[in-house]
């Protein structure tokens, strides 16, 4: 295999990657041809491609839909297929997500994530005398009605767990259930055709609920959909202590 | 090479319901299973991350589904067989018809998703391309995350065992014959498992990555179709590739082939080839950019093929006489995929290429997902015949649902009649040496450029139109190819190595493809997606090839037969003087 990465960085059209890897002993340093457009995951690929095979990372879709490409790019955690290296940019860092457990190279393991976001019950709960099924018909809701106003800048979340990672809560394991997970449950809560409120607020309520969270604002500046976990948290608190939707 | 000392003695995991896949089909299936009978233990083999993976997720446009009483599901079916040009197995289609508006229902009651609303809150739906009804159901242009985010959601109500990063390897049969269950390859730990299951469903989605210019997720390598076809299953329609008119052009970048969705000719966009020709005109002038996906990237390879594409070998999408605002207000989605690729849909014209989509074809079902094993079931893309020669965009999710749903039903009845039985331990060891042989070679290539050898001759041999030379070379260099693959060496170890993957995936490819070939080869008309230059005309009586492996190993011979396609529903002639017949 070519060994370039001794090579000088600054020659036309070279991008260097470095990677934090989980085994010892292991290269971290590549220099792969630039491409136009360029993304972290077309990188990450011509390092796998043509310097070393067992480097680990993983993605699905690469159009930002499936969300589990989620690395750090010099320190930001984002979607590896939605992260343009810019032409002026010769050299970039790709870490793990921070907070999840490492399985290998850029894969953790995101069951402490799932965890997280299944502890808020974050499937529709149907009340009890709710026609469900098949033949049940679809609820009557108008889209400008003030459930949907919360609800649907709150949707299309796509459980990549950038905002987990870059919340300095959540991913310093300080006992937080994070945004992503509060997201969901800001979105069910809101939800006329749900039942499970009570419980649910519970859940945000205790210790590792909404009280957790100081506004910093990282879950927000990091999802790569363009949603506000951030508001969803100070929405879920609102509704704890006025009772509304 | 004896066992224990590549692979670890596996470990046997017995269960009702194996179902393989957690797309659209997969993760419905688990949903009825459960429902029906919430004591079954259900389990779910996925390649990669479990609702996660696959197309169902990537779904932009939306869901066909009849729920205006303006509309009518014989009129659903009459679009679904006009497009699919009369190949279509009728029954499945018209199951499809049938049973997409009860699980809109479904969908939206018990699972969750919340679709797009009219002014009056009743569910929208939008124009398609290629229907006399507007019924796509959406939820803006990024459906499929909310179907498969809140069925993924599902998954913890039901609990079904989760078996994420495990790649199903080969059917395996009892000493009777009798399906066992299956094979599987842990590919974090690279240990082997063995799945003893009284119903095995398969719904890992189709195989069109395969060419170089390709829309779907990585997952979608044919493995399910491949397994299938290992175990000697039946398949038809294997020639029927669908080419998505609009794949976006973003030169090496992995972005290529990343469709730009069919809404946007349903709104009005209009395509141009470099001279500003709007050059469908001269394929379809009454539907113009509305035609079906076949006719329409058909027009635009043809376009390119002649030297009217552009220098970077495509053609033009403009939406941008809408006014921005209400491209960016219509389509955010799209808005942002081209942005990303420096370009602009809402100001300007976008370069687009065909693109390899989907794949019509596969495993013989019945309209209850049963195939010609006892105990197997196949859904969504792994089946053939819903489509006929092409598919209608808004009809994949209707078919991955629908048809995942009614495999769900079947399983649970089934489970209580199919006992656990045990895998002949000649087929486990036979399934394990092929997988792990990779990594038992110390010389021989890698499988990167071999797969990139297979999308490029696939694209020119067996792309949007083909012809009996070319796919007589295809089939040679699919043979020799295949010859390779036995070759492969991949470095160790076998925890994560997606080298090693890769070269199982590439295997499952050419096993496709060379059915794929195959049929292409026998099918000397044009109809659908299958376009042939030397054959340009279309057969009166539309028949159907059905193929099976007729010997072993990656370059064993295949065996077929041909079948006349039944008019069970519809005949052609109930369509005379509709528009685009």
């Amino acid at each position: 295999m070519a060994d370039t990465a001794d090579a000088d960085t600054n020659a036309g059209g070279l991008v260097r990657v470095t990677v934090t890897r989980s085994v010892e002993g292991t290269r971290s340093e590549f220099l792969v041809a630039r491409i136009r457009p360029m993304t972290v995951l077309d990188a990450l690929l011509a390092v796998q491609r043509e310097h070393d095979p067992a480097l680990a990372f993983r993605f699905s879709c690469r159009v930002g839909m499936c969300g589990t490409c989620t690395v750090r790019v010099d320190g930001r955690s984002a979607l590896a297929c939605q992260t343009e290296i810019p032409a002026d940019t010769d050299r970039i860092r790709v870490d793990p997500l921070a907070g999840l457990p490492v399985v290998r190279d850029l894969i953790v393991d995101t069951g402490p994530f799932w965890q997280a976001w299944a502890s808020v019950r974050p499937y529709l709960v149907p009340g009890e005398d709710a026609d469900v099924g098949m033949d049940a018909e679809p609820a009557v809701i108008a889209p400008d009605s003030a459930e949907r106003r919360a609800i649907d800048p709150a949707l299309d979340c796509i459980g990549c767990a950038a905002c987990f990672s870059s919340c300095g809560i959540a991913s310093a394991h300080r006992d937080f259930v994070g945004p992503a997970a509060l997201n969901r449950a800001m979105v069910l809560v809101a939800d006329s055709r749900d039942s499970a409120t009570a419980e649910r607020l519970e859940v945000v309520g205790a210790e590792s609920g909404v009280d957790r969270c100081h506004y910093i604002y990282g879950c927000t500046a990091a999802c790569p959909k363009g949603l506000d976990p951030a508001r969803a948290i100070r929405r879920l608190r609102g509704r704890r202590f006025r009772g509304d939707r | 090479m004896a066992t224990g000392e590549v692979w670890r003695e596996p470990e046997v995991l017995d269960t009702d319901v194996a179902v393989v896949g957690s797309g659209g089909a997969g993760l419905m299936c688990v949903l009825h299973a459960l429902t029906a009978r919430p004591e079954l233990d259900v389990t779910v083999v996925s390649k990669g991350a479990v609702g996660r993976s696959g197309c169902t997720r990537m779904v932009q446009g939306g869901y066909n589904a009849v729920l205006d009483p303006d509309d009518s599901v014989d009129l659903h079916l009459r679009d679904t067989v006009q497009g699919g040009k009369f190949l279509n197995d009728q029954s499945l289609a018209r199951t499809l018809v049938d049973d997409a508006p009860r699980v809109i229902n479904e969908l939206e009651t018990r699972v969750g998703c919340f679709f797009d609303r009219r002014p009056d809150g009743r569910i929208h739906q939008k124009a398609f391309a290629g229907q006399a009804f507007d019924r796509t159901v959406h939820r803006g242009d990024l459906t499929g995350i909310e179907i498969m985010g809140r069925l993924r959601d599902q998954m913890f109500r039901l609990g079904p065992r989760e078996l994420e990063d495990v790649r199903a390897l080969d059917l395996v049969h009892d000493a009777e014959g009798e399906l066992a269950g299956l094979t599987a390859l842990n590919v974090r730990t690279g240990d082997p498992l063995v799945l003893r299951a009284r119903v095995v469903v398969v719904a890992t989605g189709g195989s069109a990555t395969m060419y170089r210019v390709a829309a779907p997720a990585r997952e979608k390598t044919g493995d399910g179709v491949a397994m299938c076809w290992r175990a000697g299953l039946p398949m038809r329609d294997m020639e029927m590739l669908q080419f998505h008119p609009t794949g976006l052009l973003a030169g090496k970048s992995r972005m290529t082939g990343a469709v730009l969705e069919e809404g946007l000719r349903g709104a009005g966009a209009h395509l141009y080839n470099a001279a500003g020709e709007r050059y469908m005109a001269r394929y379809d002038a009454e539907r113009m950019e509305r035609s079906t996906r076949d006719v329409v990237a058909r027009a635009g390879y043809l376009e390119i093929m002649a030297g009217r594409g552009t220098d970077e070998g495509g053609v033009l999408i403009d939406i941008s006489h809408l006014g921005s605002g209400e491209v960016e207000r219509c389509f955010p989605g799209m808005v942002a995929r081209t942005r990303q690729i420096e370009q602009d849909l809402a100001i300007g014209p976008v370069q687009v290429s065909p693109t390899a989509h989907f794949h019509m074809g596969g495993v013989l079902i019945d309209a209850d997902g049963r195939t010609d094993v006892d105990g197997l079931l196949v859904a969504g893309e792994d089946a053939g015949g819903t489509h006929g020669a092409n598919r209608l965009g808004g009809n994949g999710v209707a078919e991955s649902t629908v048809f995942g749903a009614r495999a769900g039903d079947t399983a649970a009845r089934l489970a209580r009649q199919r006992r656990l039985r045990t895998p002949e331990r000649t087929e486990v060891n036979a399934s394990l040496a092929r997988a792990y042989a990779p990594l038992t070679r110390s010389l021989g290539p890698w499988p990167f450029d071999l797969t990139r050898r297979l999308k490029e001759l696939m694209w020119r041999s067996v792309g949007v139109v083909r012809d009996g030379a070319s796919l007589e070379h295809a089939g040679k260099e699919l043979d020799a190819l295949a010859d390779e693959i036995e070759h492969i060496a991949v470095p160790g170890p076998p925890q994560v190595n997606f080298a090693w993957q890769e070269a199982l995936d590439l295997a499952n490819q050419v096993t496709v493809a060379r059915a794929m070939a195959h049929a292409a080869a026998w099918r000397t008309e044009t109809r659908g997606a299958h376009a042939r230059s030397d054959f340009p005309d279309t057969d009166a009586r539309p028949r159907y090839l059905v193929q099976r492996a007729a010997g072993d190993g990656p370059t064993g011979a295949i065996e077929s037969e041909v079948r006349d396609v039944e008019f069970s529903h519809l005949r052609p002639a109930d369509l005379d003087g509709r528009p685009g017949s």
